[in-house]
């Protein structure tokens, strides 16, 4: 109970107190005479557009194709990303041979890749989940190779010496230490696949929240493309919570777990 | 019953290079099986680098080691080390760390439970079983090392400093235990200090090393009787022998 009333009067108070500062400060302001609605809507205006978006279907239809493309690149980049990190950061021929690669592909920005993979693949589903692939494999292999070129030496000498083979340090030792910069790399990578997901669908979407937002522009909907900017940072806030509530879980061990 | 030969034993960092540094030079020791044995010497004296070899973690450039007539070669579960630093995984548990070697090795619940609880409390660590390393002190986290390598059962075990980094008490209080489990498990111990008094209270036999390139100088038996005690630590005989060493590292 202590803990709990420590929190409503420290983090979260705070928390709530800025993102209530901001609403204030956007009432006050679409409440003032000189205020033009079609580029700065009131509240009410974004909540009616939520309504009438939600009611006709329209809402849910591109929050779910949207959810689906996300979970997707995410999940097929971040997973080829752990196996390829850990293989390049733990042995050194395979560091060899991919590290060139990876450091020359690394500053490209996933985004770069859009016409191209038009090009080849067209303006399929498919192209839209690829450049979100991209983004999440390119961030989180970093960190993974990170995380794996930082197990300290001592632990690797202590699983050695009492019999480790090369295998299952990797397994009981390097994998667990680098676990810190392997969650990383997968909340960064979470951050990523929306900002390539809303790009992918500006450009080239039938449906999803991108293609809402580019709606709202075309007929100047601003109450719309307001609400779609909300939407889109509430899903990528609970979703980062949820990861840092699976950080702290995973993380139990650790001096460091925020 | 095992011992642990150093056989002609001569490094040198970068051989060949022109800033190529020989470390050790001409080593020949003999480790009778069962005994107590600190090796001391000034630092850069190369006794880090002997004990790491004797461990298998990296190779002489010359001469030889042999564990009962094997020669030494790699790292093997026969050869334990403990560190100076901590070496104490922080993902496992107390109890987990201790059992971690016989679970390499593919033991079954029953034996790991088994392990853990006799070494758990062997390393006086009872109560603790379920903690995380983070929540231990420093010396707690060494006596959770110890119990580790005890736990794999090597029959060679290698000591680099392990109680550098703790305060007197918890080093003397160390000490002693060390001493018991030793005296129950007589397995061989090479036990790398700094620590004069550390060298005395533990030993059969102390190696004095010289620096750069580091050599044997001086080989002293230490009969104190045993079980050693802490009043010893202020006896004309054990005072003696650290005068004697100390002037032999102070030359």
């Amino acid at each position: 109970m202590d803990k709990l009333g420590k929190l409503l009067t420290g983090r979260v108070a705070l928390g709530v107190l800025s993102v209530a500062t901001v609403f204030a400060i956007y009432i006050w302001v679409t409440n003032q005479p000189d205020n033009n609605p079609a580029l700065l809507p009131p509240i009410s205006d974004i909540v009616k557009s939520f309504w009438v978006n939600l009611e006709s279907g329209s809402l849910l239809t591109a929050l779910g194709a949207s959810l689906f493309r996300i979970s997707m690149g995410f999940i097929i980049g971040t997973t080829l990303a752990l196996i390829l990190g850990c293989l390049v950061g733990w042995y050194k021929v395979i560091e060899y041979l991919f590290d060139p690669l990876i450091e020359a592909v690394r500053p490209i920005p996933p985004l770069a890749y859009i016409p191209i993979i038009i090009i080849w693949f067209g303006i399929e589903e498919f192209s839209r989940v690829l450049i979100i692939t991209i983004a999440c494999f390119m961030v989180c292999v970093v960190n993974v190779i990170a995380g794996m070129k930082n197990v300290p030496q001592v632990y690797v000498d202590a699983a050695s010496t009492m019999g480790a083979n090369r295998f299952q340090v990797f397994r009981t030792v390097a994998v667990p230490a680098a676990t810190p910069f392997i969650i990383t790399g997968y909340r960064i990578a979470l951050a990523a696949a929306w900002t390539t997901l809303v790009a992918s669908e500006l450009l080239a979407a039938q449906n999803g929240l991108g293609f809402l937002l580019q709606e709202g522009r075309r007929y100047f909907l601003t109450d719309q493309v307001m609400m779609i900017i909300i939407i889109i940072g509430t899903c990528a806030f609970i979703m980062d919570r949820i990861f840092r509530m699976i950080q702290a879980r995973l993380m139990q061990w650790s001096e460091a777990r925020e | 019953m095992p011992e642990i030969i150093v056989d002609n034993l001569t490094h040198t960092f970068g051989k060949g290079t022109e800033s190529a540094l020989t470390v050790l030079e001409d080593i020949n020791l003999t480790f009778e099986s069962g005994s107590f044995n600190c090796i001391i010497g000034t630092s850069g004296c190369g006794k880090s680098t002997l004990l790491k070899m004797m461990a298998g973690l990296f190779d002489p450039t010359d001469g030889e080691m042999r564990l009962d007539g094997e020669i030494i070669q790699g790292t093997d579960r026969r050869r334990g080390m403990v560190f100076q630093q901590d070496a104490v995984f922080p993902w496992m548990t107390v109890s987990r760390n201790i059992s971690y070697g016989p679970r390499l090795r593919g033991a079954s619940k029953a034996e790991q439970a088994e392990i853990e609880a006799k070494w758990v409390e062997a390393v006086g660590l009872k109560g603790f079983e379920d903690r995380w390393p983070r929540e231990l002190s420093g010396g707690m986290r060494k006596r959770v090392d110890i119990g580790r390598v005890y736990a794999n059962n090597p029959d060679i075990l290698l000591m680099d400093e392990p109680f550098g980094a703790l305060d007197a008490q918890t080093k003397e209080r160390l000490q002693a235990d060390l001493l018991d489990t030793w005296r129950e498990t007589k397995k061989t111990v090479i036990f790398v200090t700094h620590d004069l008094e550390e060298a005395i209270f533990l030993s059969d036999s102390i190696i004095v090393m010289s620096a750069r390139p580091g050599r044997v100088h001086h080989v002293e038996k230490v009969s104190l009787p045993r079980p050693r005690t802490d009043e010893m630590r202020l006896t004309e005989e054990f005072l003696a022998i650290k005068r004697k060493l100390w002037a032999m590292l102070e030359h």
